[in-house]
């Protein structure tokens, strides 16, 4: 009787041994996982921000849009007979098909319908192919340039919600006054701090801001504040980060606004505080985010050489 | 009002991991570098788990506890010391030794084969969980303050080697940012966890045993509890397997609720006679308990 609890016991344990090694394979294994994902969630933030020149690749984008906008026209001239072509194309696609180019991949739909198109039809057909064939080099052109001005190299995710957080900002001051992205447009760059009253290091922070907000000034940019204990015109918080800013001698701007609006949502992602931004004249964070207090001499450092590379 | 020994001690190993689980749900958040903050996060959790693991379902009572008394507004915090309570008198270190999430990661260190060695003859350093206690969680955020009466959370910032594994390591390592920010106060606290596990192949649960604020608050309820050991004195043949066993270096027969008990139940399964079990309620009095 006790023999056989004994061997129960001892399988239990090596069972728990069995058990432990394989979570800790599992976590080797994920922490392997962890550091390339790591490298895609990052970009999907900081992409296009990290480019020295965010109005360059803003540029570049508007002109990929009209690229796009080229072959949409072309396709809208001869509705009648790439309707037949479009037409055709559902039942062709293949997992193939949809890497190849795509001007080549409107050639091989129409070679392989050939019957299906008169004379006329095909020519235009070549013709406009042939077009969109050009189109198709300077996007991929443009892409490349994009993706080149991304230091991080990834393209394949939509990032403009994470970079413009503050494009089309409606919001308010701490004393009601509403405020808007004319703010960003106004200043060539603006330092964005956010912080929250319960947090030390973000608090004894705010004078070293000040005097940055009164250097900065003079070089054409700007400090701001968003205490997200404020947000929605909470104003409690609103009266506490009030006193506080005043009891560190901080009298820049710090601003409230909805927690749902895209920067409400950007804050609401932020988990180290203080986390410090640099934003461009269209509202896009550039460059990644500082995180730790600016009263560090060389966050203070690193955070003014990012500041020049913009101004 | 026996509880079943068997089943508790036997599979205490898979209750840790089933703990640890529910501790740390959100397990998808390891990957995204995400805390989850939603409303659990309000609510403490018995062992010690770092509130800034990205997993973590609730909050640290330890760095709740550091927090609210560190925060210029607050000078006490009734609602965990209200939970230190009750929680120290349902089950007393019983948490250290089945709910607590670092308590299993060193059960599970200790059990790399190698060298193992006794604590018998350090039984002193007991003690210094308590200095800690009273000096980083309570002493030190409430009276080290600026100008605006807010303190550090001191245990967490300066020593917690689970902050370090839980939050640090993965945090830093999906997010580049944080990353970026780790400086010397990180490597600080890293060779601090590197000595807590190294210690703790060679040792069985040092840092329950030295250094937790978490376990010196249990281990004065210990004696309390509802939750105790009772060893039948007239199925007790003296034998001392039971204290032999005991890896918290307990004399179980005449202090089976020492503070430094973690009812784990190895003197359950070592006992000859099966004197040794688990009773729950208010204490027998025909049990010489406390002596």
């Amino acid at each position: 009787m006790k023999n056989k609890s004994g061997i129960v016991n001892s399988m239990n344990s090596k069972k728990v041994i069995a058990a432990s090694l394989a979570i800790s394979l599992l976590f080797a294994f994920t922490g392997c996982g962890n550091s390339s994902d790591s490298a895609t969630t990052e970009n999907t933030k900081q992409e296009a921000a990290s480019a020295t020149d965010a109005g360059g690749s803003a540029a570049s984008d508007e002109k990929l849009d009209d690229l796009y906008q080229q072959e949409n026209r072309i396709f809208a001239d001869h509705k009648n007979v790439w309707d037949k072509v479009f037409a055709l194309m559902s039942k062709n696609t293949n997992d193939n098909a949809m890497n190849e180019n795509y001007a080549d991949f409107l050639t091989n739909t129409i070679e392989s319908n050939k019957d299906s198109f008169s004379e006329e039809e095909y020519d235009t057909l070549s013709k406009d192919i042939e077009t969109i064939r050009g189109i198709e080099e300077e996007i991929a052109k443009l892409e490349k340039e994009i993706a080149a001005s991304d230091s991080s190299g990834n393209t394949s995710s939509g990032s403009a919600e994470s970079t413009g957080v503050f494009r089309g900002f409606k919001g308010k001051d701490l004393d009601g006054n509403d405020v808007d992205d004319s703010l960003f447009a106004q200043n060539k760059v603006t330092v964005v701090n956010f912080w929250f009253s319960g947090c030390k290091p973000c608090v004894e922070e705010l004078s070293k801001l000040n005097e940055l907000n009164d250097k900065l000034k003079e070089m054409g940019g700007e400090v701001v504040g968003i205490n997200t204990d404020t947000l929605d015109d909470n104003q409690d918080g609103i009266k506490e980060a009030k006193e506080i800013l005043k009891a560190q001698g901080a009298s820049y701007k710090n601003l409230t606004f909805d927690s749902d609006s895209t920067v409400g949502k950007y804050a609401g992602d932020i988990m180290a505080f203080p986390t410090t931004v640099l934003v461009d004249k269209d509202g896009n964070i550039v460059g990644e985010p500082f995180m730790g207090g600016i009263d560090d001499p060389s966050n203070y450092e690193q955070l003014m050489e990012q500041i020049q590379n913009i101004l | 009002m026996k509880s079943n020994k068997n089943f508790l001690v036997r599979f205490r190993g898979w209750i840790q991991a089933a703990a640890t689980l529910l501790t740390n749900l959100h397990i998808p958040n390891l990957f995204k570098g995400k805390l989850y903050q939603g409303k659990a996060k309000t609510i403490c959790v018995p062992g010690l788990n770092c509130y800034s693991c990205p997993a973590a379902t609730g909050a640290c009572p330890i760095g709740a506890f550091q927090a609210v008394v560190g925060s210029s507004k607050f000078k006490f915090t009734y609602y965990i010391t209200g939970f230190f309570i009750l929680l120290g008198v349902l089950l007393g270190r019983f948490i250290c030794g089945f709910l607590c999430p670092f308590g299993w990661f060193q059960d599970l260190l200790h059990k790399i084969p190698g060298k193992k060695l006794s604590t018998a003859k350090l039984k002193p350093l007991r003690y210094l969980k308590y200095l800690i206690l009273a000096v980083f969680v309570i002493l030190l955020p409430a009276l080290v303050t600026n100008s605006l009466g807010m303190g550090d959370p001191f245990f967490c910032k300066y020593i917690c080697p689970q902050g370090v594994l839980e939050g640090a390591i993965p945090l830093s390592l999906v997010n580049s940012g944080i990353r970026a920010a780790l400086g010397h106060l990180f490597t600080f606290k890293f060779a601090i966890l590197v000595l807590v596990i190294l210690l703790s192949i060679l040792f069985y649960r040092p840092f329950c045993k030295w250094i937790c604020p978490l376990g010196a608050v249990y281990s004065l309820f210990n004696r309390v509890s509802f939750l105790k050991l009772q060893v039948d004195s007239e199925k007790c043949v003296g034998c001392q397997k039971c204290s032999h066993a005991c890896k918290m270096d307990v004399n179980v027969t005449d202090t089976p609720n020492h503070p430094e008990c973690i009812r784990c139940g190895a003197c359950m399964k070592v006992c000859p006679t099966n004197a040794i079990c688990y009773h729950y309620g208010f204490s027998n009095k025909k049990q010489a308990d406390n002596k």
